[in-house]
């Protein structure tokens, strides 16, 4: 289990709209994986982690406001928890700020099924079918929503000419 | 200006394609001759090939979010610490 307690904390952040409520959800997560590890075949970790946390979320559900993201400017104010990469040059700074700015209010303009198989995919870095698994929805339908949030998210930076063309 | 039509369902072909081209999933791949067929639309369809262009900096943008998104360390060290709890309670 220990191995996948950063994937399970991102997912469950992406899912519950906030730390302190994915920390609740993980927690009780592997609380519940342990208690069942005696029925675990040992065979695909991840997608049964998954598939705990997917059932634990939708027993507390009724308790929290279905929030996705953090609000405006959340992500900018916050410092990486991990150590930073190579200073970016000055022009990158404000070509990131900006982009990040209108990306940011493009994702959250989303539709929530649409934005959630969205951040899952490319920010929480799970596979189709992992989304799948942890949202209880086909491969199909993973795909058909990822493929709609993109296209909403290109065309709404496309009518920003500072946002999308200038890196 | 008449439009192919054969080209139109290569284009709405490539399109219901594109994402599964850039994001590689290895829960869904296309074959190899899926994957040649969109290089091959991508290498001649401008449209087609900026389009393809701006999902591939999307993902990059959002990929970017991952660091500022991850959990605080304290945090993954009291999930750790959980588990520590749960075998060491069943131990007893």
């Amino acid at each position: 289990m220990e191995p996948e307690i950063e994937m399970l904390l991102r997912v469950a952040r992406t899912l519950t709209g906030s730390w302190p409520d994915a920390e609740d959800l993980v927690q009780d997560t592997l609380v519940r994986a342990y208690r069942g590890i005696g029925g675990f075949d040992g065979a695909h970790p991840r997608a049964w982690l998954l598939t705990i946390l997917r059932n634990t979320n939708a027993n507390s559900r009724r308790r929290r406001r279905p929030d996705l993201l953090d609000g405006d400017g959340e992500l900018d104010r916050r410092r990486p928890a991990f150590g930073a990469a190579v200073a970016p040059s000055p022009e990158r700074i404000v070509t990131d700020r900006v982009l990040g700015q209108e990306l940011q209010r493009a994702v959250d303009a989303l539709d929530d099924r649409f934005r959630v198989v969205l951040l899952l995919i490319d920010v929480d870095d799970l596979t189709y079918r992992e989304v799948a698994e942890v949202l209880g929805i086909p491969v199909g339908t993973v795909l058909s929503r990822l493929s709609r949030a993109r296209e909403r998210i290109r065309l709404q930076l496309r009518t920003h000419p500072q946002s999308g063309r200038s890196s | 200006m008449m439009v192919n039509p054969s080209t139109m369902w290569t284009c709405h072909w490539a399109r219901r394609h594109v994402h599964r081209y850039l994001d590689a999933d290895p829960s869904l791949p296309l074959t190899t001759r899926e994957i040649r067929r969109l290089q091959a639309h991508l290498a001649t369809c401008a449209r087609c090939a900026t389009t393809a262009e701006d999902f591939r900096r999307l993902r990059e943008a959002l990929a970017d979010w991952s660091q500022r998104r991850a959990p605080d360390p304290a945090l993954v060290q009291r999930m750790h610490a959980t588990v520590r709890d749960l075998v060491a309670d069943d131990a007893r």
